[in-house]
């Protein structure tokens, strides 16, 4: 999968991260008796009218589209909860508030195809295009803080968001790495009279730096 | 890291580098203007890298700092390193300064090159992620080969996930589909 659609864009394309982001779990309530479904990924049912079942969000889509069940929005997807998020992130510059891994495919997900089981929907919609919105320059800005090869932690990141920098953050640090080492690169090892020896003779430099 | 086949490391070597040659070689013309084809102890020519650097390991030539690296660059770079054009004074800066910097032994570049690439970084960065797609033509004008794939890196999976969040027809039609038939004569 990874690689397949361009391989210079990104490792993955957005359309891929929304396929992994289907594998998570939510609670549907079907309105009708179906029997146990099997597929390779699992078992899933019985059904029953008006009782909780926990389906990937694949075949809660699958179903919803068929008009079988309804999708329990999840908790975090409430309007007090996302209200609350939205104010920490605006509240802290640094640190990212938790929010579930694929919560950027799983809201748009939910927000195509389940439209009428979200309370609020408008609210919660833009709610967490705001929040989304903070968090991406957020990362823009710890991105600005890049001086050097260091061990870069950001917690709390996203799938899409991480998704979103990595093309441009892996090249990044690998130029950092680079001109931050130059005595480690290939080709210096192939030097060895004249002049270089002056280069080469002084002790190697720390590795890592802050 | 750069491989044997990597076109952008071979542009690198192309670039050309002012050496001064220790001994008289016969029998080469690497100065078309010359009269002879020959070329006399202490003169000095432009080689392009990979050149210069083989017969800097015969100890034949003396490489100096090329002309991207000299001192008015500097000031320029120390002034405001955003601003520097240094496409049009070595489209490959960074991978040249880091392959030139054993051969001159001048541990200023390697300074020159962390500094220079840390504050364009971040002008690159800013510039990538906020800048309008019309605004950026001017901007790509001043960027290194290098510098060019990271703000395209940027700009295209920023415009990914646009296209993907505004939505859209989900499955693409294979295009095996769409041919007509051929009319039969």
């Amino acid at each position: 999968m990874a690689g397949q659609s361009d391989p210079h864009v990104s490792l993955f394309s957005a359309e891929e991260v929304e396929f992994i982001a289907e594998d998570e779990m939510v609670e549907i309530v079907p309105n009708m008796t179906i029997e146990r479904l099997n597929f390779i990924s699992g078992d899933f049912g019985p059904f029953l009218p008006l009782t909780v079942n926990q389906v990937p969000l694949w075949l809660a889509v699958a179903l919803k589209k068929r008009g079988k069940c309804a999708i329990r929005p999840p908790h975090w997807m409430s309007v007090e909860n996302l209200t609350k998020v939205l104010e920490e992130e605006r509240d802290s510059q640094g640190a990212f508030q938790a929010l579930p891994f694929h919560y950027v495919e799983i809201s748009r997900l939910l927000f195509d195809h389940a439209r009428e089981d979200i309370p609020d929907i408008y609210l919660v919609r833009s709610l967490i295009e705001d929040i989304r919105d903070v968090r991406l320059h957020k990362v823009e800005t710890s991105l600005e803080k890049f001086s050097g090869t260091s061990a870069v932690k950001i917690p709390n990141l996203s799938a899409m968001e991480v998704n979103i920098i990595r093309p441009f953050v892996g090249r990044a640090l690998q130029a950092f790495y680079k001109h931050d080492n130059p005595e480690k690169i290939p080709d210096i090892d192939r030097v060895s009279s004249g002049q270089s020896r002056v280069a080469n003779s002084e002790p190697p430099r720390r590795p890592l730096r802050r | 890291m750069a491989s044997y086949y990597d076109i952008d490391d071979i542009l690198t070597e192309e670039e050309l580098v002012p050496v001064v040659f220790h001994k008289a070689a016969n029998g080469v013309i690497i100065d078309p203007s010359s009269e002879t084809n020959s070329v006399e102890q202490g003169a000095k020519v432009e080689l392009p890298l990979w050149l210069a650097q083989e017969l800097h390991w015969r100890q034949a030539v003396s490489i100096s700092a090329p002309p991207c690296f000299n001192q008015k660059t500097r000031l320029e770079i120390q002034a405001d390193a955003a601003c520097v054009d240094l496409r049009s004074r070595c489209p490959y800066f960074y991978e040249f300064g880091c392959k030139i910097l054993p051969l001159v032994g001048d541990k200023t570049i390697e300074i020159l090159l962390l500094s220079a690439f840390k504050i364009r970084y971040k002008e690159t960065l800013t510039k990538a992620y906020t800048a309008a797609y019309t605004a950026t033509s001017k901007v790509l004008t001043l960027l290194t080969r290098e510098e060019t794939n990271l703000y395209e890196a940027a700009q295209s999976s920023m415009a990914a996930f646009k296209k993907w969040r505004m939505g859209g027809p989900r499955l693409q039609r294979a295009s095996v589909l769409g041919r007509k038939r051929k009319p039969v004569n």
